[in-house]
């Protein structure tokens, strides 16, 4: 029967309507969810541009024909560490024509071409390594006046800028957190405010502050989670396609993929979307959800404690 | 069963406030049934909504039912006023719900079993001559009937102390005779009960021990 149906008088669908609040939340919750996508790649790629394969040293040596500390050529001497050396893939000399080229911009302007050129090597180094370090002391015994010139400039600038780009991104985030638990505290206070009548009289039959304010938490906190779940699907077309685009430069192999991709299947996806991304995805409506719980209790028992 | 002692009280704050009472001190025991008489705006509305807890005193000391409602904690205060039942001089019906429901309200707040709930609602509601308006919304009925609707909530979970604030006003004389009966014998069963009127004539009828109020003062305290 009807009438027998559950009635505390709060008419909660008429207090906190189930359009507004979880359309906000949902366009939070993708905005927040671009945010974090954009802190976790800038995060990858500076792990695989500080760290990742083809990190290039140059050695230069010069005088490379003069006789080294022990025997031989200093160059020669040098090779020999290089190349036996741990953790160094591949250590090659540049040929004169090579770096005539190279440095072909400078040679032009001295217009001097009989200038005595260091020898050049190109160190490539294994991925996620620091081989160079420990070797520095002995090739400048060998070889005084070596210079080892790693990207390091580079990669630290790059590790700089991923560094500011994951603030922002957090700094982004906890905006969008605070707009979005402002939002829910005012849904609230204007549901409060519309069922004010109701409220006043179940507190004077001797509801509990605890009862009103789990039955205005558990509303919310369904639409934030429904808001939630609409901002990660709609955020989730747009992630795949730009983790797809951005697959070359932030894959571990050096080989640029963009091959095509069966969109019907999820493995697929799992395969192109960093997973800290998809656990992001997952984990934002239940963080909605409870982030929606929360302000709702502590609004309504601060409304709750003006009444006696 | 009450007990006030030098109770003060002041709308809007001590200092600036309107003081609807002061000084008052009383003791009411189980099972009595007490007049709460004075002229319009001597402070008895006031007093009940102290009584019924919707108002702290802003001074003095009141305890209710053996609780010491100054220094209760929140959760004690909700149990206490689920003992206390309330006729408000407005009523108070809640207009988006069915009369059935505004009368099952205590209850379902006390998570009754709903066929318990359904019985208790018809048999009081039989009582007051409502039966056939369950599912009408209060603002349909007659201010009479809203009235018995707002008694029919008071009593139907059985409080310890039943407030009334001008219950009759809005009844005729044979529905204020019934209601009176029903008084004494809630008072017989251990009700404490305390009605606020300025309706003289009913007062004369069913004589009963009184508290006088004027412009917040007590006047007299007669058994
Ligand atoms: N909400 C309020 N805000 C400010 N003053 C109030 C409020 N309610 C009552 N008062 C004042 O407190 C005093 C006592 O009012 P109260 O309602 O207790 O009187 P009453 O004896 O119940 O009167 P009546 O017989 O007309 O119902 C009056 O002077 C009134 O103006
Ligand atoms: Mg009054």
């Amino acid at each position: 029967m009807a009438r027998r149906r559950y009635h505390d008088g709060l008419a909660l669908h008429q207090a906190l309507p189930g359009q507004f609040l979880p359309f906000l939340v949902a366009a939070m919750s993708f905005l927040a969810a671009l945010a974090l996508a954009g802190g976790i790649a800038a995060h990858n790629l500076s792990q695989r541009w500080t760290h990742g394969a083809g990190a290039v040293t140059t050695v230069q040596v010069p005088g490379p024909d003069d006789p080294a500390a022990g025997s031989g050529t200093r160059i020669a001497a040098v090779q020999d560490i290089l190349t036996h050396a741990p953790g160094i893939v591949a250590a090659h000399r540049l040929s004169d024509a090579e770096l005539r080229n190279l440095l072909a911009p400078w040679i032009e302007q001295t217009g001097d071409a009989s200038l005595p050129l260091p020898a050049v090597i190109e160190v490539h180094t294994a991925a996620g390594q620091d081989p160079m370090s420990p070797l520095l002391s002995r090739l400048e015994a060998i070889a005084p006046g070596v210079m080892v010139e790693h990207d390091s400039i580079w990669s630290n600038r790059l590790a700089a800028l991923a560094g500011s780009l994951q603030a922002c991104a957090l700094l982004a985030v906890l905006i969008v957190m605070t707009v979005a638990v402002c939002v829910v505290m005012a849904a609230t206070r204007a549901g409060l405010q519309t069922r004010r009548q109701a409220i006043v009289l179940i507190h004077s039959l001797g509801a509990m502050d605890s009862y009103i304010s789990g039955r205005f938490a558990s509303r919310v906190g369904l639409l934030a989670l429904v808001g939630g779940l609409g901002g990660s699907l709609a955020a989730l077309p747009m992630l795949l396609a730009m983790s797809h685009l951005a697959a070359p430069f932030s894959a571990m192999t050096d080989a640029p993929v963009l091959a095509p991709v069966d969109w019907r299947d999820p493995r697929a996806w799992a395969d192109i979307v960093p997973h800290a991304l998809l656990w992001m995805l997952l984990a934002l409506p239940p963080a909605a959800g409870i982030t929606g719980w929360i302000t709702t209790q502590l609004t309504v028992r601060a409304w709750l404690r003006r009444l006696p | 069963m009450f007990r006030l002692h030098d109770v003060s009280y002041a709308y809007g704050g001590n200092r600036a406030g309107v003081a609807a009472l002061s000084h008052i001190s009383l003791d009411v025991a189980q099972g009595e049934f007490r007049w709460l008489l004075g002229p319009s705006g001597a402070g008895k509305s006031s007093l009940l909504s102290i009584l019924s807890l919707e108002v702290q005193a802003s001074a003095g000391m009141v305890e209710i039912l053996g609780v010491p409602v100054m220094q209760a904690r929140r959760s004690n205060l909700a149990r206490l006023r689920r003992r206390i039942g309330t006729v408000w001089q407005d009523f108070r019906l809640l207009p988006d719900l069915s009369v059935f429901d505004n009368v099952a309200l205590p209850l379902r707040l006390q998570h009754r079993a709903e066929d318990e709930i359904a019985h208790e609602v018809h048999a009081i509601m039989k009582w007051v001559g409502l039966e056939n308006r369950l599912d009408a919304r209060p603002l349909q009925l007659s201010g009479g009937e809203q009235q018995r609707v707002a008694i029919a909530r008071a009593v139907i979970y059985r409080p310890a102390l039943l407030l009334a604030d001008e219950p009759t006003n809005a009844l005729d004389e044979r529905q204020a005779g019934r209601l009176m009966a029903m008084f004494h014998r809630l008072a017989e069963l251990g009700t404490t009960i305390v009605v606020a009127t300025h309706n003289d004539a009913i007062v004369e009828k069913y004589p009963a021990p009184a508290i006088e109020l004027a412009h917040g003062h007590m006047v007299r305290d007669y058994r």
